[in-house]
């Protein structure tokens, strides 16, 4: 009797968690396993359209040039975020005057909403009263306003953008990680003489090695996940040129902003979706198979 | 440190690496601050100073930015949309997850091994926005999408990471409180309730200051939802619209007071309890 009571029990507090996360967690993407093979434009009647949505976007040149905007953004964050957050957690991981409150002061983007953020660094991009143009104009460090959001800057701005929310947090996982190491390697080095930059490369990067790596996968995967900043600061425009996967699902699905309308098109964008999940599993797995390799040899 | 060295040069090497150690650590700690201060200072211009650029103080500070923003931007209404979904999708995910997290780490039943991996899923699996779209129906079936109750349940059912944390911190919660307290007559519920809530506050605590800033920073999703009914927007929505407003493009300034008034709270909160921020943040959500 006992224990039916208590399996009961248990049901009873599974239940909220498992209701939840099977109803708009797992339904979801059931949901857009089916609609893939339609054709819905939110309203009225699906059509059964088979594989129509798959071919349609393998002729997408949209689509094409958002996956080369996802990585090149990804690749541009990824390669300024990781070399800068990584010096910061070694100095920082030592003994170091007023290390605790530069730690909090590198770490607070991350603290702030990133559309909150968006909209401040949109303020100062701005081209034409932007503060950073006002600002260069005045000391004439520029002739003419630069462009931040057009055609040849919007790419480099979001990823200066991105940056900047990203440090702090990776600083932070790379100074748990450098923790891992213990302090007598170091000591034995500067016994034989090794300066800051050979223990840097000889001991710290070596015994960081497994933390590195997942750093780096993690790094990869939110890279190629996120869109919020782009959305609030771009929409991904120009003409394009920051549109990254991920938005351009969202456009598929809703419209931008209050002053843009698109058509909605429920069907193909599941289609999209399913195929931008997968682009990004694929490279995760890829990464994670080439660096278990590497660690082999 | 290594200042065994007996060499001047090498002393000269030291000192030279000790600058540009401090150079690199000052340029980025102002790098960050820079756009954070920018918002406060530029807060308190006029719209014209702030369009003309250039100048790092206000030359009058306009407190009145900011009764502005509070009253004709309507951000007292976005702040309280903003602290109400804040607050329920805190106290639902602790909820939630703490009860999942009781059941799993002390009984046992059919089906446990599903619900692990399941929750272990809902971490690695994301369609991205898609998942919106038959979210949001769901919520309009149900009538949810009137109020800001849709978020918020949404919000609460991505409560994955909050239950793994907390599964960590029930190891630390011994088994022999339970049995004593069945002994002296608790039951299930009453010692969920009675022993181990208030054994896992200060873990409570962490996860709940997460959840918050989670939810309170929150865009995409009372975007969506409040596409149709401006009155439900938060925060971080209303701030945004300001974008497009009438007139607003110009309205730098407004757009300043509102960012400074929906970071300002939690950067607060943030200097004050700035351990368990990072504590909570090592290894998780955002990048």
């Amino acid at each position: 009797m006992r224990k039916r009571i208590s399996l009961f029990n248990s049901y009873v507090f599974i239940f909220p968690s498992l209701f939840l996360t099977l109803a708009l967690g797992i339904y979801p993407i059931v949901w857009a396993l089916r609609y893939m093979f339609y054709e819905y434009p939110g309203y009225g009647q699906e059509k059964f359209v088979g594989l129509a949505n798959f071919s349609r976007l393998l002729r997408d040149t949209e689509f094409w040039h958002s996956v080369a905007n996802t990585f090149v953004y990804a690749a541009g964050k990824i390669i300024i975020v990781l070399p800068i957050s990584l010096l910061l957690a070694v100095i920082l991981n030592r003994g170091l005057r007023g290390k605790g409150l530069l730690r909090a002061v590198y770490f607070m983007p991350t603290i702030i909403s990133t559309s909150v953020m968006s909209i401040v660094f949109f303020t100062i991009f701005n081209s034409y009263n932007g503060l950073l143009n006002q600002f260069l104009l005045k000391y004439g460090l520029t002739s003419k306003a630069i462009d931040w959001l057009g055609p040849d800057y919007a790419m480099l701005t979001v990823i200066i953008t991105a940056v900047w929310g990203a440090i702090g947090n990776y600083m932070l996982l790379f100074i748990a990680g450098l923790q891992g190491i213990p302090e007598d390697v170091y000591e034995s080095a500067s016994i034989d003489g090794a300066n800051a930059v050979q223990k840097f490369w000889h001991i710290t990067i070596p015994m960081l090695g497994p933390v590195l790596q997942m750093i780096v996968m993690l790094a990869i995967i939110t890279a190629l996940k996120g869109y919020e900043s782009i959305m609030v600061m771009t929409e991904g425009g120009p003409v394009g040129k920051t549109t990254v996967m991920y938005l351009y699902v969202y456009k598929l699905f809703f419209p931008v902003s209050v002053t843009s309308s698109t058509v909605q098109e429920i069907g193909y964008g599941s289609a999209v979706g399913f195929v931008t999940a997968l682009i990004v599993g694929v490279i995760t797995i890829f990464y994670f198979y080439m660096s278990r390799r590497l660690n082999q040899d | 440190m290594n200042v065994h060295s007996k060499s001047g040069t090498f002393q000269g090497g030291y000192v030279a690496g000790q600058l540009v150690k401090w150079i690199f650590l000052l340029a980025t700690a102002l790098v960050t601050l820079f756009p954070i201060v920018m918002a406060i200072l530029g807060s308190f211009k006029t719209n014209a100073e702030l369009t003309a650029g250039a100048t790092i103080l206000p030359s009058v500070w306009q407190f009145s930015n900011y009764v502005t923003a509070w009253k004709q931007a309507n951000f007292a209404r976005f702040t309280w949309n903003s602290l109400f979904v804040s607050v329920a999708v805190t106290v639902g995910t602790l909820l939630v997850a703490s009860m999942a997290a009781y059941a799993m780490d002390r009984t046992r039943f059919p089906g446990k091994k599903l619900y692990a991996a399941l929750q272990a899923g809902t971490m690695f699996i994301s369609i991205g926005a898609v998942v919106l779209r038959p979210q949001f129906d769901l919520m309009v079936k149900l009538g949810l999408n009137k109020s800001l109750w849709g978020v918020i349940i949404i919000l609460i059912s991505a409560h994955a990471t909050t239950y793994f944390m907390l599964i960590g911190f029930f190891k630390a919660i011994p088994r022999d409180l339970d049995e004593a307290a069945y002994i002296d007559g608790c039951n299930f519920y009453t010692v969920y309730w009675r022993i181990v809530l208030p054994l896992l506050r200060p873990a409570l605590g962490v996860t709940a200051l997460f959840t918050f800033r989670g939810a309170w920073n929150e865009y995409i999703l009372p975007l969506v939802f409040t596409m149709t009914n401006p009155k439900l927007q938060t925060l971080t929505v209303g701030l945004a619209n300001l974008r497009y407003g009438v007139g607003a493009a110009a309205e730098t300034q407004l757009m300043m007071a509102g960012a400074c008034l929906s970071f300002l709270p939690i950067l607060v909160v943030y200097i004050v309890a700035n351990k368990s921020f990072m504590q909570v943040t090592a290894g998780a959500v955002k990048g």
